[in-house]
């Protein structure tokens, strides 16, 4: 083992780039690799949602919780990199309004700062949204630019000494016995092949994770489901408008800079490569958005854009370690390889908590001990990658 | 011609040429360097005709003969373009390089244009008629 | 419904002879050049190389030249260019690293040099209707807080790529790089950070080395207008100067 050890992650989206963070502040020797631009997976096309939890409140209590403390920690750690306006939960119908009451209770239950402000103050504040609403609660929902949270992780971790290879992509793995000990790249710049030894791999492709495992002759079953969100184009709404009951398709609109983005739907698709968007998503999207927001009809399409959504299909009990929101995989003690671990799912919000997880497991297998200081160390601005 | 070849470090500028891509200010900004240099090289001729001038009637008449065939007219109306254009153009320039108009660029180099338009179809017609 | 369209890119690195590739590919309707230029990847050639991430003009990594006009192809919709052959090159005025990739470090750092943060507070700017300044709930420290944005410009490059004195002058601070300090300046009521601003402006590389072709301001995708920018730097350094002079 190399001292200190070396430690390759595959993948630059959310998890990748928090992973190569908290490692590289722990005084490990890292490099990320991934095969296109940083973000270019499924973060880079999220909905952009800094997620305060009031969504989960009331049926995913452990991920509403998760997202509250990972809020309030990445408002401190990249406060430059976010839009810190809040989110409204708005009741449009009697059935939504009976569930405020399950939803104020949930806020409090996770710790969710709640306030239920009048109807006319909200529309006060935001003259753009359906006036027929019931109710409105604020929750400090914010919004985050995915490409910039991934190269402020990154930047921070090259700070501390990663190295950083974007358009390098993993072909293939390399053992020694049965344990991984590294991987084979193609360099899309130059067009070469080599390989690069490591300690230990980590495998953050999201939904391409099952990939790179079958490489390292493990299953991970993931089964990707795509998401639409179309962006108009002028900006309808200070805060993030989420319609308040359980979550269903189309239920928020994000603002962020001088649009308004509605999201999202959920279908299957075979290749999470380059998803074709069905135009009935698109209008179903729109319709759902027009609820909420009436002048989205008359606003201008911007964009759309599809992602596929990480999810491991039947996911065995067993399988799963540390944690019920994400799935993370430690082949070795599952009888797999040796050296390599997987992490998927989760969420952009939470890829801060994700990493700190995976890399306490990191550093057990390694046999090293060192504190996770991401909590409170604050990131360098994101232009820095470039330095 | 490929204008986007990387070796072409110094001559980089040949792009300004890619017609794909002009709009009106890129239009306003090529004619105003095309003028540019059309005025100086005219200097340059200006100053050489003032030379003949030195040598006396001699040399002067028989210029002054090919001076007024039309032939030799037409250059004198390329060059009233040239400094209507790089005149009038100058002048939206300045002002907006001083922050004056500067919504207003692109109405402003419009006018200024059918200005130049004009004053030169009046010139040409005193040139040729009168 | 689906639109044909054949995509013919620009491709180069470092070790090959440039050359145009075309690639045939079906996209739904609403797609947009980028969706074409993904499916061309995943299709085609997994070499090809692509910035993209955020698909809605956020991030600004995709921006290209589509037909000879620089543009981001997220929000280029395939519909526009009516079926035919569209031409892809990379951005002009960058360095290429391969393909459709140019380098951008030189670029961000003029940004991160001008301090540029990118976030501003909010300016009434919902769609020109006037909202009640408001206030936010931070669960943290004060009991309010305002609302914040993000700036309109995503650092995309399109406007250095269009504008004409950059392809003449490399040092060029740039018409982003500009708008940027002119943002930064409006924003800061300190007078060394100010100062410090300006002095960066008023350089031979910086706001005097504009000669006006409004270019980036066409091209601009999200209206920053940079050449206003620089118009307005010059006219408050000269009101600077004006001063000192007369010692006012
Ligand atoms: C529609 C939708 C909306 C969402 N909205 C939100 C939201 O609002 N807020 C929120 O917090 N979360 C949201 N999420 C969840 C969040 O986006 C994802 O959980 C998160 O982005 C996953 O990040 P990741 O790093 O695991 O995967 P990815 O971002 O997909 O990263 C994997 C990376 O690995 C790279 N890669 C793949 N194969 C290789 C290889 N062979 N070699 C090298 N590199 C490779 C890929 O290029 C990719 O960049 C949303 C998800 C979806 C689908
Ligand atoms: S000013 Fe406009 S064109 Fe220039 S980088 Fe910013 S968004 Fe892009």
């Amino acid at each position: 083992m190399s001292n200190p050890p070396h430690v390759i992650i595959i993948g630059a989206g959310s998890t990748g780039s928090a992973t190569a963070h908290d490692l590289a502040l722990r005084g490990l020797s890292v490099t990320v690799v991934e095969r296109g631009e940083i973000a270019s997976g499924t973060t880079g096309r999220n909905h952009c949602l800094l997620h305060s939890g009031g969504r989960y409140c009331v049926n995913d209590k452990e991920g509403a919780i998760e997202c509250i403390e990972e809020n309030l920690i990445l408002r401190r750690i990249m406060p430059h990199a976010l839009e810190m306006n809040d989110g409204l939960f708005v009741a449009l119908d009697d059935e939504d309004y009976a569930f405020q009451e399950d939803f104020l209770a949930g806020c409090e239950e996770c710790h969710i700062p709640a306030r239920e402000i009048p109807v006319k103050q909200a529309l006060e504040i935001e003259p753009f949204l359906n006036p027929k609403i019931k109710a409105a609660v604020q929750v400090p929902d914010g919004v985050f630019e995915p490409w910039r949270f991934c190269t402020s992780f990154l930047a921070t971790a090259k700070k501390n000494g990663a190295t950083i290879r974007n358009f390098t992509e993993v072909s293939d793995l390399v053992f020694q016995g049965s344990a991984v000990a590294g991987i084979q790249v193609f360099d899309h710049r130059t067009g070469k092949t080599e390989t690069i030894g490591a300690d230990m791999v980590v495998n953050a492709t999201g939904s391409w994770a099952g990939i790179i495992a079958e490489m390292a002759h493990v299953n991970v079953p993931v089964a990707p489901t795509a998401g639409v969100m179309v962006t108009i184009g002028t900006r309808l709404n200070n805060m993030v408008i989420n319609r308040m009951h359980k979550p269903h398709d189309g239920d928020i609109v994000v603002p962020v800079r001088n649009t308004s983005i509605i999201g999202t739907t959920s279908w299957r698709v075979t290749s999470p490569d380059a998803i074709e968007i069905p135009q009935d998503q698109i209008d179903k999207m729109m319709h759902a958005g027009e609820l909420l927001i009436p002048s989205i009809k008359a606003g201008r399409q911007r964009g759309v854009m599809a992602v596929a959504r990480p999810l491991i299909a039947s996911a065995n009990v067993d399988a799963r370690d540390f944690s019920r929101t994400f799935e993370a995989f430690n082949h070795r003690k599952q009888g797999g390889a040796a050296g390599i671990i997987t992490i998927s799912g989760g969420k952009t919000t939470t890829a801060r908590g994700m990493a700190e997880k995976v890399s306490d497991v990191v550093c057990a297998e390694l046999g090293i001990s060192v504190e996770c200081k991401t909590k409170t160390t604050p990131l360098v601005s994101y232009r820095d990658f470039y330095n | 011609m490929n204008l986007y070849r990387p070796e072409l470090k110094r001559f980089r500028f040949l792009r300004w040429f890619d017609f794909r891509s002009w709009r009106l200010g890129m239009l306003a900004y090529i004619l105003n360097r095309v003028t540019a240099i059309g005025l100086v090289v005219y200097l340059y001729l200006h100053l050489a005709v003032l030379f003949l001038l030195a040598q006396g009637p001699s040399g002067w008449d028989p210029f002054i003969q090919i001076a007024r065939t039309p032939w030799f007219l037409m250059l004198d109306v390329i060059l009233l373009a040239g400094l209507l254009i790089h005149g009038l153009n100058g002048l939206r320039v300045a002002l907006t390089g001083f922050g004056y108009g500067v919504r207003s660029q692109k109405p402003l180099f419009i006018a200024l244009m059918i200005f130049a338009a004009i004053v030169l179809a009046v010139g040409v017609f005193k040139m040729f008629m009168g | 419904m689906s639109l044909q369209v054949t995509l013919k890119i620009l491709r180069s690195r470092p070790h090959q002879e440039q050359r145009y590739d075309t690639f045939d590919v079906t996209v739904p309707d609403a797609a947009n050049v980028l969706d074409a230029i993904e499916q061309a990847w995943a299709h085609h050639d997994r070499d090809l190389m692509f910035r993209h991430a955020c698909h809605h003009a956020s991030c600004g990594t995709c921006a290209v030249r589509i037909n000879g006009r620089e543009k981001l192809p997220c929000i280029a919709p395939v519909k526009d260019y009516d079926g035919g052959e569209i031409k892809i090159e990379p951005l002009r005025n960058f360095p290429i690293v391969g393909d459709l990739v140019v380098d951008v470090a030189p670029f961000f750092q003029n940004q991160e040099a001008s301090d540029f943060i990118i976030t501003r507070p909010t300016e009434n700017e919902l769609d020109g209707k006037a909202i009640a300044h408001t206030q936010g709930l931070d669960p943290e420290s004060a009991p309010t807080v305002p609302f914040n944005r993000f700036e309109n410009c995503v650092e995309c490059g399109i406007c250095l790529s269009a504008c004409p004195t950059m392809s003449a002058d490399y040092k060029f601070f740039g018409p982003a790089g500009l708008a940027a300090i002119k943002r930064q300046l409006d924003k800061t009521t300190d007078a060394n950070e100010r100062e410090k601003l300006l002095h960066l402006a008023d350089d031979e590389h910086g706001v005097w080395r504009c000669h006006s072709a409004w270019e980036c301001t066409e091209a601009c995708p999200q209206s920053v207008f940079p050449a206003e920018s620089i118009m307005a730097l010059r006219k408050e350094i000269n009101a600077q100067r004006f001063k000192k002079f007369f010692r006012l």
